[in-house]
């Protein structure tokens, strides 16, 4: 473990982090306001649609605070695999050229999409103020569903990553998914929309949509479907967390088989 | 291995697999996937190497172009695996494959020197007590707060070149950084050089010119066809490679023989 937190692991990745803030918003005259604008735009456009249009979400309190917390945790899984997708190769010259250990790439990626996760939240928390939300003690639970987020899209970064050395067509094929996920999971329909109760357990299979509902139940309102009462306290509510589980090892396996090889490949 | 060995390369083979990109359309890529008949060519580079190089050597490799050198330069430094064969190396080792490695250039002169620094593997605060000397060592006191892309080439390499001496470590692998600069630049890595022959370090260094081989190096390797041909003195060593580049048919360019007729070029 020490060998990985070593010094000169520990500087370089604060510098990549600082390299890579630095050359997002290159030569906008916003800056980094866009991390916080781009999210908050997309709730503006989905809230006047959604919520003003066809009137969704009217039974759950606080939609619009419900609806914003859904984007933000989504975009963050979005940002970070889309942007690791591409490190490994986007990094080439690093790879090709000297020898750093390459999960630091994957994990600089992954720490700068954190960051912006947590400019975001402030902005949450600024919206729950504005929006009267009761402080919930189940908000404690926030950090660990944020992690549980987190460590899914870090294995799903690291398979990624390293498959799109070889095959560049994985790039596409993800764009598709996450654009199929966005509206698989329900980021901006309310859950009991879906009146089916067979397709709703199996919607919440999937852990982004059992994070986003779990994130919203323990933070914003009660009353709202979470995976536990649907599911009923069967076995397959764990099936989520097996998934998350899966992917990390799945992901890092992969990772380590294959970046050795990554310096030819590219 | 003994202790006074820096690098053991035992019986290294490398060999790398070129896929034949010959897919016309997608039917036809359709219909190789399923028969599996994507054809590849091994391209064996390097074939059973095996050296010794002491601490404190200063160790030449020679070839001509496409002979193995960089690829058995990136085995050295773990860039790439051996297919098999093992690579010892005691201590830590530094390659410079190329100078300005993870340069970017929308960042200034002086981001650049801190994200070269993190690679070398010094903190910020380390930075903050070389930067100095850095920048005029590699006289751009007036450019650090330009971004990269506003410098010359020249500039850029003297900027890399100025963090690169700083790197703190046993083993060091230089792919020839003589190819560029002026001459004011050579005069530098010449006395770059001897100061680390004082220091004692140990040095693989790849280069075409035969001078700076016979001037530091204290052995050297001889690599053609990804075979080792011969490893010795440096005069041999010089000596077979000047002969291999006047002696083949396709040495003419260096000799200052056009082998293919120029193209004409039209004009409107």
């Amino acid at each position: 473990m020490i060998r990985y937190i070593s010094k000169e692991n520990k500087a370089l990745i604060s510098e990549l982090v600082r390299t890579d803030f630095k050359l997002r918003y290159q030569g906008s005259v916003l800056g980094y306001a866009w991390s916080l604008l781009r999210p908050l735009l997309l709730f503006v456009i989905l809230y006047i649609v959604f919520v003003k249009f066809l009137k969704l979400g009217a039974s759950i309190p606080h939609y619009p605070v419900y609806l914003l917390l859904g984007i933000v945790i989504w975009n963050f899984f979005l940002e970070m695999t889309t942007q690791s997708l591409g490190s490994i190769v986007g990094r080439g010259d690093l790879v090709r050229k000297i020898r750093i250990p390459r999960w630091i790439i994957i994990f600089s990626s992954s720490l700068s999409a954190v960051i912006n996760l947590m400019l975001n939240m402030v902005v949450i928390i600024i919206f729950m103020i504005l929006n009267h939300v009761d402080l919930l003690v189940t908000t404690l639970w926030l950090p660990v569903i944020l992690l549980e987020v987190y460590l899914f899209a870090l294995g799903l970064s690291l398979f990624l990553s390293a498959i799109f050395v070889k095959f560049r067509d994985v790039g596409y094929i993800w764009e598709v998914i996450l654009q199929a996920g966005f509206y698989l999971t329900p980021i901006l329909y309310p859950l009991t929309l879906i009146s089916n109760v067979t397709f709703q357990k199996i919607i919440l299979l999937n852990p982004m949509a059992q994070a986003i509902q779990d994130a919203r139940w323990s933070s914003i309102t009660h009353e709202t479907l979470i995976p536990h009462t649907v599911f009923q306290g069967g076995w397959y509510m764990y099936i989520p967390f097996a998934i998350v589980i899966a992917s990390l090892a799945g992901g890092l396996l992969y990772f380590r088989k294959e970046s050795k090889y990554f310096a030819e490949n590219i | 291995m003994s202790d006074n060995i820096a690098i053991k390369v035992v019986g290294v083979n490398k060999s790398f697999k070129l896929p034949h990109e010959k897919v016309s359309s997608i039917k036809s890529a359709v219909i190789n996937f399923y028969k599996r008949k994507r054809t590849f060519e091994k391209q064996e580079v390097l074939k059973d190497i095996s050296f010794e190089i002491k601490k404190g050597e200063f160790f030449g490799i020679v070839g001509r172009n496409g002979s193995g050198k960089s690829t058995l330069l990136k085995l050295l430094a773990g860039i790439y695996i051996p297919d098999s064969g093992q690579i010892h190396i005691n201590g830590k080792l530094t390659p410079f494959i190329e100078l300005g490695v993870g340069f970017s250039p929308e960042l200034t002169g002086r981001e650049n020197v801190f994200l070269n620094g993190a690679l070398l593997g010094f903190s910020r605060r380390e930075m903050d007590s070389k930067y100095e000397d850095i920048v005029k060592f590699a006289e751009l006191e007036r450019f650090m707060d330009q971004k990269l892309k506003n410098y010359s080439s020249g500039m850029q390499v003297r900027l890399a070149f100025s963090i690169a001496i700083r790197a703190n470590t046993d083993i060091l692998i230089l792919d020839e950084v003589l190819a560029v600069g002026d001459a004011s630049f050579q005069q530098k890595c010449y006395d770059y050089f001897n100061e680390l022959k004082k220091q004692c370090k140990t040095v693989v260094l790849v280069t075409h010119d035969m001078s700076a081989i016979s001037r530091f190096c204290d052995r050297a390797l001889y690599i053609a066809n990804g075979r080792e041909e011969y490893i010795g003195s440096t005069r041999e060593v010089s000596d077979m490679y000047l002969e291999a580049n006047y002696n083949t048919p396709e040495s003419g360019v260096e000799r200052g023989v056009a082998v293919k007729p120029r193209p004409t070029i039209r004009r409107n």
